[in-house]
């Protein structure tokens, strides 16, 4: 699955798309606002500019112009008579362009132009202007303009009171005022300066600079780039233009016939704007900078960082410690959120305890059950002297798949088993019940024990779906001879125990696993248990027990305590057995059950009496023997009420058994012997046990004999054994600890 | 065991006293190889004889083999528990007792 994103994360992006977003807007806005504000600022400099040059000319044009006049008005008063010659004359003497004498009426009664005579001043706006000098004024200066009485021709006007009443004016045309002011313009301009780089540029009405900062007066404007369309851009508006290879913002304006061109470098204003923008942009990104961290750190703190806590609490109650609760407070929303996972986990605990309980009061049941199916009445058999049994099993958990079992399957055979099924719990108690049922109702119909496991076997590998199986170790007692024929599948050796008091490990060959396989055979083998022995079977609940270091208990320490407590009592072994595993484990948990079954073998005499005497003869093994084995038995015979015929049957016996042994046993030497000599006086019988060192041969697989032949077919072979087997009531072969063990027991009864 | 011999002509009885084991029975094997000769009837008189183990049946089927050839053999007196060796090993329809 994809990686999900972490909520911080997520606001971080968000966080930061917003931010950006609002500092370009609010940059962008800035732009545009400082772009504009800049502008302005040009527009007022380049205005200001302007409006002082114009200023400075209209000073200077109109102190020059008034000097003029005042000089002409005292040569005036000191004549007599007024006249247009005498103005004339005037004219050439203070070089200006125009001389009129009105009178105190308004009228021009005398002029330089004969067409201004007798102009009434009050006829023209522009005339009349100087009407205020006939009412108190002494003077009065116009602005250079056209005239009232020819708007082709314009002049600049100044008057001054004479003492007849009337007042002089004087005029400049045009090139009389620009020559009379040309020099101070140049001054003016020098050095003004617009802004840092930006300058006024004078220019006459013939399109000739008059003034500029580079040294291009005479030249027409278009030298320094500009060409002024006076229609289409009118005076006081701005205008971008290149002027001296640099754009700039441009404004004119017209004063006393120049034209003022004030210009100032867009960069100018650019730079200015983009200061302000940089240092604003500047101080944006720290703003914006505080406040994501700000935010960050908030929502970190106040959701993220308790979420995280919820979290730990929930990833605890996941884990099964439900007393976990959760407790975020510092919100009211995080208080309702802690306060419904507690109640949430409150109702889960209530509801897996109670369905604990159920479980576990199901489970005792089912313990109760599986318990009750197994044998669990010690002794089990008060009456049967001939043997003593107990079993236990504990199990793990409340049920297993382990169990053992025993039953007299005829009145003389004891048929018991420990098994083990796969896995725990219900499943394996019930396949344990499957697999108990089945092994008991064919050992009960008769069957030898390796034919009880076949079968059991086909009918547990029908419909085992769930795949269990179980190992099984089974032996049928012949509580008479103590023959125990058993087989194996797939499960532990037992450990027995004989008559020299150690215990070892009862190895065979074992079977497949029942359950396993269909079609599955297994194998019949048989010991001899004597008076005494005793076999201990158990499930690997014993030998993989494991203490807390890991260590198995293993077959080693079981044959330990088995050969330390080697004299106890069935149950009592078994319970010194467990509690040895118990002390190994110490306080590591019991992982698998525990079952084991002791079956100590008296023989047909009463329990627990011990003068079931046993004697033995150990000779060498040679033919000259035979009569000291023969008196050995006959002179144990004797003490009970043997039959003529009975002792000659175990004189033939003995012969033919010992005869075996010494002709066939050593066949590179000799060897020895042994016989032992029971008297089971409860049963009238006698048991006679051969052992010897030699090579292992069970006479018991020889062929028998055809008796049917005539004396020229006939092999004399196989005869001894074949007589031993018809006249002895039982007998059995076994090859243990190296050494042929022939048993055969006979009863007194003939 | 004892072994007594009584010979009249071709006829050889041979009576047993005691036990025909796996220690006696060479000796009356060996007996019966040197009094064969010659013999048409023989006789086995078990009268006396205790018992009788396979050794012993080696030697009685021996004897007969040969006697098969020569005449025959008969075993007189046989006891309960050496009947029920021969009934058991079929010695019993092989032998001719009486």
């Amino acid at each position: 699955m994809k990686k999900k994103k972490k909520i911080s994360q997520s606001f971080q992006k968000w966080l930061s798309v917003v931010i950006i977003i609002a500092f370009l807007v609010t940059t962008a806005c800035l732009w545009v606002i400082q772009t504009k504000l800049s502008e302005n600022n040009a527009i007022n400099l380049l205005a200001l500019n302007i409006s002082d040059v114009r200023e400075d000319i209209i000073d200077a044009s109109d102190e020059n112009l008034l000097k003029l006049t005042y000089e002409i008005a005292e040569e005036i008063n000191q004549t007599d008579k007024v006249t247009s010659e005498f103005l004339e004359r005037l004219t050439e003497k203070y070089d200006v362009t125009e001389i009129n004498h009105i009178n105190s009426d308004g009228i021009i009664d005398a002029s330089t132009y004969p067409d201004f005579l007798d102009y009434d001043m009050r006829s023209g706006a522009q005339s009349g202007e100087f009407m205020v000098l006939l009412s108190g004024d002494k003077e009065y200066v116009q602005s250079y303009q056209p005239v009232s009485y020819d708007t082709s021709i314009s002049r600049k006007y100044a008057g001054v009171v004479l003492n007849d009443g009337g007042f002089v004016q004087v005029g400049y045309g045009s090139e009389r005022f620009q020559k009379d002011i040309d020099e101070f313009v140049v001054g003016v301009t020098r050095n003004r300066h617009v802004g840092e780089g930006g300058s006024v540029i004078i220019v006459n009405e013939a399109w000739n600079i008059v003034s500029d900062r580079q040294g291009n007066e005479g030249k027409n404007l278009e030298t320094v780039g500009v060409w002024i369309d006076k229609d289409k851009t009118p005076a006081g508006e701005v205008f971008i233009e290149a002027v001296y290879g640099e754009p700039c913002y441009c404004m004119y304006q017209i004063s006393e016939g120049y034209l003022v061109l004030a210009v100032m470098p867009t960069g100018e204003a650019a730079l200015s704007r983009n200061v302000s923008v940089g240092v604003t942009t500047a101080m944006q990104i720290l703003v914006f900078a505080a406040l994501f961290a700000l935010i960050f750190f908030l929502v970190r703190r106040l959701v993220v960082d308790n979420i995280y806590k919820v979290n730990e609490s929930l990833s605890a109650i996941s884990e099964g410690r439900l007393d976990t609760t959760v407790n975020v407070r510092s919100h009211e929303e995080f208080n309702a959120l802690s306060d419904d996972i507690n109640a949430t986990v409150n109702t889960l605990k209530r509801y897996i305890s109670e369905a604990e309980a159920r479980i576990d009061a199901e489970l005792a049941f089912a313990k109760a059950i599986q318990h009750s199916a197994l044998p669990s009445v010690f002794p089990p058999y008060p009456n049967r002297k001939e043997f003593d049994i107990w079993a236990g099993m504990y199990t793990a958990k409340e049920v297993g798949g382990d169990f053992y079992d025993f039953y007299f399957v005829d009145e003389d055979t004891l048929a018991f088993l420990v098994a083990d099924v796969s896995g725990k719990g219900i499943p394996a108690a019930m396949f344990m019940m499957t697999a108990k049922t089945f092994i008991k109702s064919f050992a009960e119909s008769g069957m030898s024990v390796e034919e009880v496991l076949s079968h059991a076997n086909e009918k547990l590998c029908e419909g085992n779906d769930a795949n269990m199986f179980v190992t099984a170790w089974m032996g049928l007692l012949n509580t008479k001879t103590g023959v125990v024929s058993y087989a194996n599948a797939g499960h532990n050796p037992p450990l027995v125990k004989h008559g020299n008091g150690t215990f070892a490990y009862l190895k065979s060959r074992p079977g497949f696993v029942l359950a396993g396989m269909e079609g599955v055979r297994y194998r019949k083998n048989e010991i001899q248990l004597l008076p005494g022995d005793t076999i201990y079977l158990y499930t690997d609940g014993v030998t993989e027990a494991t203490n807390q270091d890991n260590e198995l208990y293993g077959e080693e320490r079981l044959l330990h305590i088995m050969n330390q407590k080697a004299n106890l009592s069935s149950k009592e072994l078994c319970e010194a057995v467990k509690a040895d595993v118990d002390a190994f484990v110490g306080e590591a948990p019991q992982f698998d059950d525990i079952t084991m079954l002791c079956l100590n073998y008296f023989s047909t005499d009463e329990k627990g009496v011990k003068n079931r005497e046993v004697k033995k003869l150990t000779v060498k093994a040679t033919v000259d023997n035979i009569n000291a084995v023969t008196d050995f038995v006959n002179e144990q015979l004797e003490s009970m009420d043997c039959p003529m015929k009975v002792q000659m049957q175990i004189d033939v016996a003995v012969d033919e058994i010992f005869g075996n042994i010494c002709h066939y046993a050593y066949p590179l030497g000799e060897g020895a012997a042994t016989i032992c000599m029971e008297i089971q006086e409860e049963t009238q019988a006698v048991v006679m046990t051969f052992m010897d060192n030699g090579i292992p041969y069970n006479p018991l697989e020889k062929e028998e004999p055809d008796t049917t032949l005539s004396a020229e077919e006939r092999e004399i072979g196989g005869l001894g054994i074949f007589i031993v087997k018809k006249t002895m009531d039982e007998i059995s072969y076994r090859y243990e600890n190296e050494k042929n063990i022939l048993t055969v027991k006979k009863y007194m009864k003939c | 065991m004892t072994i007594e011999k009584t010979r009249n002509n071709d006829e050889l009885i041979i009576t047993l006293e005691g036990r025909l084991d796996t220690m006696t029975a060479p000796s009356l094997e060996e007996e019966l190889k040197a009094s064969f000769d010659g013999v048409q009837k023989l006789i086995l008189d078990f009268k006396a004889l205790e018992y009788i183990s396979s050794a012993g049946l080696r030697v009685l089927l021996m004897a007969q083999k040969t006697m098969n050839k020569q005449g025959v053999m008969v075993i007189r007196n046989v006891n309960e528990t050496i009947a029920e060796v021969f009934e058991i090993t079929g010695f019993a329809d092989m032998l001719t007792i009486e």
